[in-house]
């Protein structure tokens, strides 16, 4: 039983790395991508517009078998964790554009009216302003997608990136004993994701502890 | 262009009984996944801890396990205790059990939606717990789980893509077999992301469209 | 106020009748405390009374007059003292056995200031439910019953519909309807006609007069000094928890005792 457990912990950092890695590259692309689901331009909106709704509405495997498969085998050669990455962060983005959108929403109007009448440059209104106010409100709802990526990394395994999923399948069919091994794996993800909850709330505190009278 | 026409032509019969089978598994895992949560919702807040206990372990663990991982559980887990099931009927059990875990907590979001003022007013005029929770917190609940009810029938309907790895030969394991045969991987997987979108795009558009009008007779 | 016999009360019930003839109180509340945490909302009240009294509740905003109706019908229950409704007694010392605690609800009638119908139900089934659930009328029968206080509310045309296409006044009405469907022997106000405007507050206060006319025992916790003036037989007067002042209403309303009580009033006045 603990053989088993040291077996499948060989998972975890993979599980860890590609969360983050997805996460942190979503979370960047799903800046832009937010940007132009706005802007005026007809053209940017409705190109952003299709990718966001059909990164929403294609289930993440597809995504993944399209990069590694589709892509990776004829164009460009990547590894199975680096198709993973770039599959999940796209949906990742997809996502993360629409929390930015809402959290854009919940801002006062006032608070734009104001960096502009300061006469500050565009990236100052965003950076100094916007940014923060965004990140404070858009916390939440991204630690929340940030458990359920944790979750949907475990489609890594189907195209062999060797993370807890992957090294549960294969201890279950070596030693066939796959009700503990499973069980043990549904409890190592519980556990993973427990940190980011934690944190999340802290952040949450920390951030409206200087904003709330 | 043709081409790629013709391809799709030769191999959608194939991939409309691959989705069936998903549409099928959604269909069960739901019926039987959101009654599950109904019962989950009324259980979680109980006051006695031999209801409270064993229905909040349930839900957190099937919120908080991959979909993946129970779907592995039943499928390969299970025979190893002695009981084995098919793929489709671990399909049917994991998902009912992963809809009843994430429903309990949509549906008791909307309990507590209701006004305060109603649960009062259903004690005043003299109804029973369980009268109250049947004529007044429960319909008005659902009326406001609803759309996050239907929201989530969508993801399900995506999740059943998972059932490839316990060998339902459901859309994206068809797509896939076509695939490893043809090495035509893009066109395939093309085809079989535009037919979930065929069904996910426009329902979407249907649950923010009912969001809205929900949110116009809403309760005072 | 004698018991006319008039269309609201229909079945008067017994409890009361032989209290009035006895000149025993219907209503008792003896020295009842409310404490939130360490705010202590209300003080040791106590007061009494008879059959087809018609009580007004007033004073500024905190001073308790919600918490003690809802303390009455213990939808908070107190932290000390007794409520005794005909014949059935709450202690908060002692333990409530859940058939006292609806013995007693069933003799008492509650209308909301946020009027609180059941959106879902259409106007006649939110007169008529409680009257199915809880005295085992038929549909035909509780449905008739719902029919009768309607038409006396001035809303039998309303039965069909749905309370969110009524307006303020009438879903208040349809609220007072449904209190009354239970056959109460007290019927509850908690500012009925807060959330009004005032020309629909005044139809509710037009029904609401004429079931004190008919005989109905009533407390009113109110703004409306018109109301507590002319149509309530006492006035009690409350501020931070305690009952400042009480008597009959022209006494109170006219020539108050206390500075504190002259002061709320003529500041009420001045509206």
């Amino acid at each position: 039983m603990i053989v088993d457990l040291t077996a499948i912990l060989k998972g975890v950092p993979w599980t860890i790395a590609l969360t983050l890695a997805s996460f942190i590259l979503g979370a960047l692309l799903g800046l832009p991508l937010c940007a132009m689901r706005l802007s005026t331009t007809g053209w940017l909106r409705l190109t952003s517009t299709a990718i966001v709704v059909s990164c929403r509405s294609i289930p993440p495997i597809v995504w993944l078998f399209f990069v590694f498969f589709g892509i990776g085998n004829g164009l460009i050669a990547m590894s199975p964790f680096t198709a993973a990455v770039v599959g999940l962060g796209l949906v990742t983005a997809a996502n993360m554009s629409e929390i930015y959108r809402g959290a854009l929403t919940a801002i006062h109007p006032g608070q734009f009216e104001a960096a502009k009448v300061l006469n500050l440059t565009r990236s100052q209104q965003f950076r100094d302003v916007v940014l923060p106010q965004l990140t404070r409100i858009a916390l939440p709802s991204g630690a929340t997608y940030l458990i359920g990526l944790l979750k949907d990394s475990a489609v890594a395994s189907t195209i062999g990136v060797t993370d807890l999923a992957y090294q549960s399948y294969h201890i279950s069919q070596q030693t066939f004993r796959g009700l503990s091994v499973y069980a043990a794996a549904a409890l190592l993800y519980i556990l993973l994701s427990l940190p980011i909850a934690w944190l999340s709330r802290w952040a949450d505190v920390q951030l409206r502890s200087r904003v709330s009278r | 262009m043709m081409e790629l026409l013709n391809l799709w032509k030769g191999w959608l019969p194939e991939l409309i009984d691959g989705y069936g089978l998903s549409l099928e598994v959604t269909a069960l895992s739901l019926a039987i996944g959101i009654p599950l949560g109904l019962v989950l919702a009324l259980a979680v807040p109980a006051k006695s801890k031999a209801i409270r206990f064993p229905a909040l372990t349930f839900v957190e663990i099937g919120r908080g396990a991959p979909v993946l991982i129970l779907l592995q559980f039943v499928y390969f887990g299970l025979p190893t205790a002695g009981l084995t099931l098919s793929s489709f009927a671990s399909a049917v059990v994991a998902l009912a059990c992963c809809t009843g875990a994430y429903t309990s907590e949509i549906i008791r979001a909307g309990f507590e939606a209701v006004p305060y003022g109603q649960k009062e007013a259903a004690l005043v005029i003299g109804l029973n717990g369980l009268d109250a929770l049947r004529f007044v917190i429960v319909p008005q609940g659902l009326r406001v789980a609803l759309p996050a009810l239907l929201g989530f029938s969508i993801m399900m309907l995506q999740a059943t893509s998972l059932c490839f790895t316990i060998a339902l030969p459901e859309l994206v394991s068809r797509a896939s077999n076509i695939g490893s045969t043809t090495f035509e991987y893009m066109p395939v997987l093309i085809l079989a992301g535009l037919m979930f979108a065929v069904i996910c795009i426009p329902a979407t558009l249907f649950v923010s469209v009912l969001e809205r009008r929900l949110g116009r007779h809403a309760v005072r | 106020m004698n018991s006319i016999a008039s269309p609201f009360l229909e079945s008067g019930p017994a409890a009361s009748q032989r209290a009035g003839l006895t000149g025993e109180p219907i209503l008792c509340v003896e020295s009842v405390s409310k404490t939130y945490g360490t705010h202590r909302v209300l003080a040791n009240i106590s007061f009494q009374m008879q059959v087809g009294e018609v009580i007004a509740i007033i004073g500024p905003s905190g001073s308790g007059k919600s918490t003690l109706l809802r303390c009455i019908n213990q939808l908070e229950p107190p932290n000390e003292g007794k409520v005794t409704i005909g014949g059935v007694t709450i202690d908060a010392g002692s333990p409530v056995s859940r058939r006292d605690l609806v013995a007693l609800r069933r003799k008492i009638g509650m209308v909301f200031q946020s009027f609180n119908l059941f959106p879902h139900l259409s106007v006649l089934r939110n007169v008529s439910l409680a009257q199915e659930r809880t005295m085992g009328r038929s549909r035909k029968e509780a449905d008739a019953r719902s029919m009768d206080l309607l038409a006396r509310v001035g809303l039998a045309d309303k039965a069909g519909q749905y309370p969110a296409r009524c307006s303020g006044g009438q879903q208040q009405r349809i609220a007072i309807a449904r209190a009354l469907a239970l056959e109460p022997e007290i019927m509850l106000f908690d500012e009925p006609t807060s959330a009004l405007d005032p020309e629909l507050g005044l139809e509710v206060l037009a029904v609401m007069k004429e079931l004190a006319v008919s005989g109905m025992t009533m407390i009113v916790v109110t703004h409306e000094m018109h109301f507590a003036e002319n149509v309530s037989d006492r006035v009690i007067l409350m501020a931070e928890g305690h009952i400042l002042e009480e008597g009959p209403s022209a006494e109170i309303m006219r020539a108050p005792k206390t500075e504190r009580a002259a002061k709320f009033l003529s500041a009420v006045r001045d509206r």
